[in-house]
């Protein structure tokens, strides 16, 4: 018993092995499966998620946000927020929880193969993106420009600040954007969507992924379309309660779509097809 | 009609009883303090099951109970660094074998539903495939639709054999029980003995009877697109759902709900994860940590049921309603909501 | 009872434009089924319909009703009541929960009405009604061609049988002549004598075995007109989570004990808790002797003066009772 090749409820055992503060209320954990020999063969796709279990609390989903390459330990980005959120953040290193992973599906990367990308985040948002941008930086050849653009309210907001030297010398484009004016604050500022529109990306050969807070998303969507990207140049995730994570419970559905099986990474092709549930 | 048992009605109990010595043998019984509902449970000597009517909720909670463990865990100290804590896990208890005796044709079609998400999806459900596999249907065949039945109407019927074990047919005074899979052929010889040829015949002649009957007037298949199209319409949905009370009866009576919600209960160091019944038509169904909630109005939530059942389930599933016509909804609803109209209302494009 | 649906039709009709909506009854999907009717145009007064299956109590739809109206035109919500309803309508106005010149009241005298479930256990091959008459001790149903005689009991809803309050207490037209009740004002509830003089642990065993099968549907909480917080209730919070899901009688017990305090002194008896049960469970018993001892302690009934405060609602330093 307790097989978790045969139970999909059932969470592997993991360790906390490092926890980063990236915010006042978002904390990155580095966890690693107890069982090694899993641990070495777990693969996984950008864009997937886990479900994090506080057993005697509960599960959440996030998303995987280490690149697949990163073999030592699995990365979530927690936002505190809810009951699960808020015993996580009281987590030490080497304290037990679950993991529930691989589920979902991924970003396509069959469609950026080749292109530019355009990757446009904001607080949190930067958590499902970082993967995928990994991987592409992980396989620079593979892909065209790289160009981040990352905002949050305040410096203070911002997540993985201690890695946008790495970033920008794997590759990438790194545009950093607050809301306004602060001490000591050499780049940007301004609201995610205007810097996207001060930078006039060209939709030529070019894929845009985006992640953030649903106002920003708004207006980014609005932004790229006025700009001339195509409904499926344009990737996102979405998010709503789960609970199984494998298309059984039925609560995360968006019209005949579920979340946690037929996302979370979609193209706005398919997110405008879908019923207006979000 | 290949082999068939017959068995009278005064012999019945004595068979179920000496049954449920191997098995769990589940029978719909009334209960209640005016006896007025029938609910499916394990059979006691001196019990009278019921035959006549459908069951007041249907009998999902033998193969989907209403609560049940999905494993159990415990916090120790770690013993290679007494520091530390580990946690240990146990889960999947041994499951006895079960027999549905008395369930409906649109019950069976409910577990059909069952079957489809909890076996053949991405992942197969551990919990649901055991007692699936240990739980033998005896499907009733039905003379006695009512008012608020409509299986017709959903591509299935009252003589509808589809994923049923063993197939009883009501003749005078007894059940002429014929056995459809390997699972029913296994138990069917407790029950009687093989068949005569006059009795054959008048169950031939109840069944004919039964496969001739249309329940339900209207053809509520095929809505996926008027669905759709009406989907954004908030007048209609307001107006159809105005007394709907949001509580969650019809989707606990449902044979083809099976939304559910997992929570964990722990008492200091153990505990353990549950799944328990929820429905959509709870108003925290949907809503997140943040507070946000997608569905925060009635009207949004019912058309989410409407969907699910009549345009959303179909699309994923080959055109299969996850409605089976059993009209449990509309019977047992404190003010009669009924689904047949408002499909029939996209259906017909105007409002009935 | 043709005379009545008209004459309700006619009053509503008269003060149309200045309401919102109307609630009443109407036909439902059969002839056993009344069903809630939402009237938003004057064609379809015509649904309206008074008749012993009549059984939704209409003022819990009240609340959500004036929170979702138009805050600008201001309209006024048109309701049919029968005697229990109107007090659930005036426990309303108690509370501040419906403000009184918000709703345009027609009140109807009401003889009683069936137990849909009572009745289809006993006649289960009942087809088409086409109509049922109230007596003092009888219920005359025509069906099917024919014409039988029940004895009350059998078929008026539990409530019904112990009412003191037939006519509507508050309204602004009447339909019909005032009826009498079936018992005396101070009369006792007599499912209520019959716990009470079974020993404690008789009586905790009774209610243990009821709750047993309840499923936590928690349709009694959603018909009830006084429990407004569905949406936050106490059962259902994650954060504190006051009852695991586990389907438990500890858990099931609890939820009923939650339920009967917070309406110690709010439950008005229209008795829709037990009718929508749909495992039978005799709900409003528990709030029948909770009305007991309020009343033995203040001697207070909700929703019969729209004036009066509720006793636990109010804080009186001058009352020695407690």
């Amino acid at each position: 018993m307790c097989d978790t090749t045969i139970n999909p409820y059932l969470p592997e055992l993991a360790t906390v092995k490092e926890i980063i503060e990236e915010t006042h209320n978002i904390k990155t954990f580095r966890i690693v499966l107890n069982d090694a020999e899993k641990m070495k063969n777990f693969t996984f796709e950008s864009g997937q998620v886990g479900q994090l279990s506080i057993f005697g609390v509960g599960e959440s989903t996030f998303v995987i946000n280490s690149p697949p390459s990163e073999k030592d330990y699995l990365q979530f980005s927690v936002m505190r927020t809810g009951e699960v959120t808020q015993r996580l953040h009281q987590l030490n290193e080497g304290d037990q929880i679950g993991v529930r992973a691989p589920l979902g599906k991924g970003f396509p990367l069959g469609l950026l193969k080749g292109k530019d990308l355009l990757f446009i985040g904001g607080g949190i948002g930067m958590a499902p993106m970082r993967t995928l941008l990994l991987h592409t930086l992980d396989h620079r050849s593979d892909y065209g420009n790289i160009k981040v653009i990352y905002g949050a309210r305040t410096p203070q907001d911002l997540c993985y600040g201690y890695e946008f030297d790495k970033w920008r010398e794997g590759g990438a484009d790194l545009v950093l954007t607050i809301d306004s004016e602060a001490a000591g604050w050499t780049e940007r500022v301004g609201f995610v969507p205007t810097v996207l529109k001060e930078e006039k990306p060209s939709p030529d050969n070019s894929v845009a992924v985006t992640c953030g807070p649903p106002i920003m998303i708004k207006f980014v969507l609005q932004g790229l379309k006025e700009m001339g990207f195509a409904d499926n140049q344009i990737l996102t995730t979405l998010e709503k309660r789960m609970k199984c994570g494998i298309g059984i419970c039925g609560r995360c559905n968006i019209g005949s779509k579920y979340v946690c099986v037929d996302g979370p990474a979609f193209t706005y092709d398919q997110l405008k097809d879908m019923l207006p549930e979000l | 009609m290949t082999e068939c048992y017959y068995i009278s009605q005064n012999e019945l109990p004595a068979v179920l009883e000496t049954v449920s010595g191997l098995m769990d043998v589940w029978v719909p019984l009334k209960t209640g303090t005016h006896k007025t509902a029938i609910e499916f449970a394990p059979f006691t000597p001196g019990c009278r099951p019921i035959f006549d009517r459908q069951s007041t909720s249907s009998p999902k909670s033998v193969l989907f109970p209403q609560s049940e463990t999905l494993f159990k865990f415990r916090y120790l100290k770690d013993e290679s660094d007494p520091t530390r804590q580990t946690v240990a896990l146990t889960d999947l208890e041994e499951i006895r074998p079960a027999l549905v005796f008395g369930l409906r044709p649109c019950d069976a079609r409910g577990f059909l539903v069952f079957d489809k998400v909890f076996l053949d999806g991405i992942a197969k459900d551990p919990y649901y495939a055991k007692r699936r596999e240990k739980t033998v249907l005896a499907t009733l065949a039905c003379k006695t639709p009512d008012s608020a039945c409509f299986c017709s109407s959903v591509g299935s019927g009252p003589g509808d054999r589809q994923n049923s074990d063993l197939w009883i047919i009501p003749i005078d005074d007894g059940f002429v029980i014929e056995a459809l899979t390997e699972k029913g052929r296994e138990v069917l010889p407790r029950f009687g003995k093989p068949a005569g040829e006059s009795q054959i015949k008048q169950a031939e002649k109840v069944q004919k009877h039964i496969d001739g009957l249309t329940v339900g007037k209207a053809d509520l298949t095929g809505a996926g697109s008027e669905f759709t199209r009406r989907f954004t319409d908030t007048e209609f949905w307001r107006d159809q759902v105005s007394k709907c009370l949001s509580c969650g009866m019809c989707t606990f009576n449902c044979p083809t709900c099976y939304c559910f919600n997992i929570t964990d209960d722990a008492h200091g160091l153990e505990g353990e994860r549950l799944r328990s019944w929820d429905s959509c038509m709870f108003n925290h169904y949907t809503r997140e940590a943040s507070g946000h909630n997608p569905r925060p109005e009635k009207y949004e939530r019912f058309r989410n049921r409407v969907g699910h059942k009549f345009s959303y389930f179909p699309e994923r599933y080959d055109g299969m309603m996850a409605c089976c016509g059993c009209g449990r909804c509309i019977r047992n609803c404190p003010v009669s909501m009924d689904i047949r109209q408002i499909v029939r209302s996209l259906k017909e494009n105007a409002d009935v | 009872m043709n005379d009545k649906n008209k004459i309700i039709k006619q009053t509503f009709q008269k003060v149309f434009d200045d309401l919102e909506v109307v609630l009443g009854w109407k036909q439902g999907f059969d002839s056993l089924h009344m069903t809630p009717a939402f009237i938003r145009k004057a064609s379809d007064l015509d649904q309206l319909v008074f008749n012993p299956q009549c059984v939704q109590n209409l003022s819990g739809y009240l609340f959500s009703t004036l929170k979702a109206a138009d805050p600008e035109k201001q309209g006024k919500i048109g309701i049919c009541v029968k005697g229990c309803d109107s007090r659930s309508l005036t426990a309303l106005i108690q509370e501040g929960l419906v403000e009184r010149d918000r709703v345009y009241i027609v009140g109807i005298p009401c003889e009683g009405v069936v137990d849909v479930k009572k009745l289809r256990n006993l006649k289960p091959s009942l087809t088409e009604i086409s109509g049922i008459t109230i007596e003092a001790d009888e219920v005359v149903i025509e069906a099917d061609g024919k014409t039988e005689r029940f004895p009350i009991a059998d078929v008026l809803a539990h409530k019904c049988l112990q009412c003191r309050y037939p006519n509507p207490l508050i309204y602004d037209a009447l339909i019909g002549e005032p009826v009498t009740a079936r018992v005396a004002q101070d009369a006792a509830r007599p499912a209520v004598e019959q716990l009470d003089a079974l020993s404690l642990e008789a009586r905790r065993n009774f209610w243990l075995t009821e709750m047993d099968r309840c499923i936590r549907c928690y349709a009694c909480r959603n018909a009830c007109p006084m429990c407004v917080c569905q949406d936050s209730c106490i059962a259902e919070t994650r954060s504190p989570k006051w009852l695991s899901q586990r389907s438990d009688i500890s858990e099931k017990f609890l939820f009923h004990m939650i339920r009967t305090v917070h309406l110690a002194g709010r439950c008005t008896e229209c008795g829709e808790c037990m009718r929508v049960c749909p495992v039978d469970i005799p709900v409003t018993l528990l709030m029948e002797k909770m009305n007991c001892i309020v009343k033995e302690l203040f001697d207070y009934e909700a929703g019969i003066d729209p004036e009066s405060k509720p006793p636990l609602q109010t804080y009186d330093s001058s009352k020695t009772g407690i």
